[in-house]
């Protein structure tokens, strides 16, 4: 874009929003998904540091996670992104309805997968109090359960200003940016759940 | 008045137009009003004052430790009260000062140096002070009530777990951590959005100001590092409250483990103090050297790398800890390594004021001040990173000596420079250049009287942390001398307040550019007004205000009855669409305030998590609750 002669830029056509990569939202999403992430791969990082700091692992009564509920819950947590990335697709597009059917096929699989969470947390014979390896499972979970619940309100909370009409570009520009956070959350809960159901009995055998 | 005095080449300013500006920016009336303030310039100068008062109790303390170390045998403090002041001092001056007044001036400065009105996101950014003022409220609070920490300002277990420190310390230190975290956090997202979007028309990333570099670097830094020590303070404060077993030994936790990831946190985090301030030294060189910078590219490099180095040398903190030799050694060499980043832009500034048209102002004198200190603290760094060296003054003087000489004279030299160089900028006068010499020569002779003798301390044996010593150590006249330096350094901060409440009601008002430098903060008014400038400048080198008239072009047709900005590609920053900025609002305050009830209570109580979070969850969605118009106005 020149300058004109009098040494101007004049900008007036350019669009007053952007929902895209290029809104400053986009990159502020960008910044605590990096935040978030650091912090989540440190945890599994000094997780395992712990692990070879000690000799027996993990202490002796405890019982390991079962693998298959949390495995089976890792189909509805997949399916909410994609729900996540139709709403982001809707909201590029001003398509109202893609947007409502994105955010519901976000979720209510999101919700399941939050269920079948609640329902393994009662399976587990040990609580964070029992030992380091129940303080650490505890945390990874706590930690990611509160990064999801507070999403899937916030979430909720675009869900209902779109239901009652009370959206513009703005909500619109927030579902899209939502969508990084989802995929986020799915893609930091791989190594999580690899680390806490997979690692002990990968380094048992 | 236009609002680019002579810097670019003015396009007629209509009154009604710059009316519409200046309603669209203007601050609400009265405290409702007040809290509810967005601008960059009130933030940023709110987190200065909030800053420099922190620096006066950090002070205070240093002088009250200072008083009991003066003779032997002093009984001036008690063993307890001296433990809370050392531990209040460390954790004030890193935590509650040097971060935040970094983060305050970048906050003040970016906007105007990138030619944008405000940061990409205001309201964010008047949360993140709230919260800092929050956390500097809560641990004062715990001062103020018989509740300092007193373990220390990086709060090792076991000494600060459960068992030996039972009652309200350790948590209170570990929750003001969060408190601050939190605000690091929010600044730096906001820093690096509002460099990396918003920068002015043709701004690429090699035109930047080495300030704005800087501070970019830094903000990424804070990104990295400071999950470390959410993660640290986290495992602290669960084991104390909830009966988790990370890192008390008693229950089989590691407490290896902390130091790890604190010190993962804690060694960036000097950097994170330290970048800002190289940037500082930048800018005052260039504009007082009248000249470019040497080696421009060199000095990026520099700075990028030694922000990767920063997160390489973590475990020279922790060299007596009996770790594998192997380690120890990776660690000695990588810390030697951020000597030659160090060492090359200490060499450009140096070739930058030889070849330069040198004028000896006052914030020269502090660049000068920080050379030669920040050289020397450089030189013990490289000692220490040797571990035989380091394994003997390990906990010494000696230690003390290093760290005040790389962090005051690393960091306070240049902010106080800084300070000097911009105040005109700030408030429309000028300090007075006369006081500010004076000022200068208290605090560097005053520095160096008070730290100099703690190398030879150190060497002698004594530990730090000791409330008292006794005759026979031979340690009494060697202190005095540090104690008579630490009141020298006082009088030279009465004379800096002195200087600027005095300057503050000066007839000597500043031009836009009083100092003829180059960056754009210079063409926006002294004091600059709520919205910067009143056209956003475009430009065309990398020192816009010495380019000629006939270079300097400026942006129309954005929209002066609504707060909008510039939005610019990432690279080159060609102009990419309009944005609005969200205006004046209360809810980042009682966001902070829900926030802090939750933080505070969970020291007393857990379940204040749970509770916090349902009042901040409610707080967030009034924030973010759409309000009427809904779709933005072409």
């Amino acid at each position: 874009m020149p300058l004109n002669e009098a040494k101007t830029l004049d900008v007036s056509h350019l669009p007053p929003f952007e929902i895209s990569n290029q809104a400053p939202l986009w990159w502020g999403q960008l910044c605590i998904v990096f935040i978030e992430g650091t912090m989540f791969l440190l945890l599994i990082a000094l997780y395992f540091y712990t692990r070879l700091q000690m000799d027996v692992w993990p202490p002796p009564g405890e019982q390991f996670p079962h693998l298959l509920l949390p495995s089976l819950a890792l189909i509805p947590l997949f399916i909410s992104a994609g729900g996540s990335y139709i709403a982001s697709e809707g909201a590029k597009k001003n398509d109202r309805n893609r947007m409502l059917g994105g955010l519901l096929l976000n979720l209510i699989p999101a919700g399941i997968f939050l269920a079948m969470q609640i329902i393994q947390w009662h399976s587990l014979n040990f609580n964070w109090k029992a030992d380091i390896n129940g303080s650490y499972v505890w945390a990874f979970l706590s930690l990611y359960q509160f990064d999801l619940v507070a999403d899937l309100v916030f979430t909720c909370v675009l869900f209902v200003s779109l239901v009652i009409g009370r959206f513009g570009e703005k909500q619109r520009i927030g579902i899209h940016v939502d969508s990084v956070v989802w995929y986020f959350l799915v893609l930091i809960w791989i190594p999580i759940y690899l680390a806490i159901y997979w690692g002990p009995k990968i380094m048992e055998s | 008045m236009s609002a680019t005095p002579d810097a670019f080449a003015s396009v007629p300013s209509e009154h009604t137009e710059l009316s519409l500006l200046e309603k669209a920016w203007r601050h609400r009336r009265g405290i409702f009003g007040w809290l509810s303030v967005t601008t960059h310039q009130a933030i940023g100068m709110r987190y200065i004052i909030t800053a420099f008062i922190m620096l006066l109790a950090g002070g205070v303390e240093a002088l009250l430790m200072r008083t009991q170390l003066a003779r032997p045998n002093n009984t001036f403090l008690g063993p307890d009260r001296y433990n809370e002041i050392f531990t209040t001092h460390g954790t004030t001056m890193m935590f509650l000062f040097a971060v935040p007044v970094m983060e305050g001036m970048a906050i003040y400065l970016i906007p105007l140096m990138l030619g944008t009105r405000n940061v990409a996101f205001p309201r964010l950014n008047a949360f993140g002070y709230w919260l800092y003022l929050g956390g500097c409220l809560f641990l004062y609070w715990g001062v103020f009530t018989n509740t300092a920490p007193d373990m220390g300002w990086f709060a090792y277990p076991p000494l600060s777990g459960p068992q030996f420190t039972p009652g309200k310390r350790s948590d209170f230190w570990a929750q003001m951590i969060t408190f601050t975290e939190v605000s690091a956090l929010c600044v730096a997202t906001e820093i690096i959005v509002t460099i990396f979007k918003m920068r002015a028309p043709r701004m690429s990333l090699n035109r930047m100001p080495l300030y704005v570099w800087s501070m970019l670097v830094q903000s990424f830094m804070v990104i990295f590092a400071m999950p470390g020590v959410v993660i640290a303070s986290s495992y602290l404060l669960s084991d104390r409250t909830v009966s988790t077993h990370f890192v008390n030994p008693a229950e089989g936790g590691d407490p290896l483990l902390y130091q790890h990831v604190f010190w993962f946190f804690g060694h960036p985090e000097v950097y994170i103090i330290f970048l800002p301030a190289l940037g500082f030294v930048s800018s005052i060189v260039v504009a007082n050297a009248r000249r470019e910078i040497f080696g421009y590219p060199a000095m990026v490099l520099s700075l990028i790398a030694n922000g990767f180095i920063a997160f390489g040398l973590w475990v020279h903190h922790m060299f007596a800890t009996g770790l594998p030799q192997i380690g120890e050694a990776y660690f000695t060499a990588s810390s030697m390594m951020i000597a030659i980043t160090s060492g090359i832009q200490i060499f450009c500034w140096l070739a930058t004021l030889w070849a330069g048209r040198v004028r000896r102002t006052t914030a020269l004198h502090f660049v000068y001040g920080f050379i030669a200190i920040f050289v020397l603290g450089g030189l013990t760094g490289v000692m220490l990173a040797s571990v035989p060296l380091d394994l003997q003054v390990h906990d010494t003087y000696f230690v003390i000596a290093h760290f005040h000489y790389v962090l005051i004279g690393g960091a306070l030299f240049p902010l106080f420079g800084a300070f000097y160089h911009w105040f005109p900028k700030m408030t429309g006068r000028l300090m007075s250049e006369r006081l500010g010499k004076i000022n200068f020569w208290f605090l560097f002779i005053g520095f160096n009287l008070t730290f100099f003798p703690m190398h030879i301390l150190g060497l002698k044996g004594m530990p730090r942390r000791v409330y008292t010593y006794p005759v026979e150590m031979g340690w009494g006249p060697i202190s005095f001398l540090a104690t008579v330096g630490a009141w020298i350094i006082a009088i030279g901060g009465v004379i800096f307040i002195v200087n600027v409440l005095s300057s503050r009601r000066s007839p000597h008002f500043a031009a836009a550019n009083p100092w003829d430098a180059p960056s754009l903060e210079w063409a926006a008014d002294s004091p600059p007004p709520n919205y910067n400038f009143e056209h956003l400048p475009a430009v065309a080198s990398r020192y816009p205000l010495w380019d000629p008239p006939e270079d300097r072009g400026v942006v129309t047709g954005l929209r002066n009855d609504r707060r909008e900005v510039l939005v610019t590609t990432l690279m080159d920053a060609e102009p990419h669409h309009r944005y609005v900025l969200p205006s004046s609002s209360i809810w980042p305050f009682i966001t902070a305030v829900c926030v802090s009830i939750g933080f505070a209570g969970s020291v007393f109580n857990p379940w204040y998590i749970i509770w916090g979070s349902i009042i901040s969850g409610l707080a967030l969605i009034g924030w973010f609750w759409p309000r009427r118009p809904f779709h933005v106005e072409p």
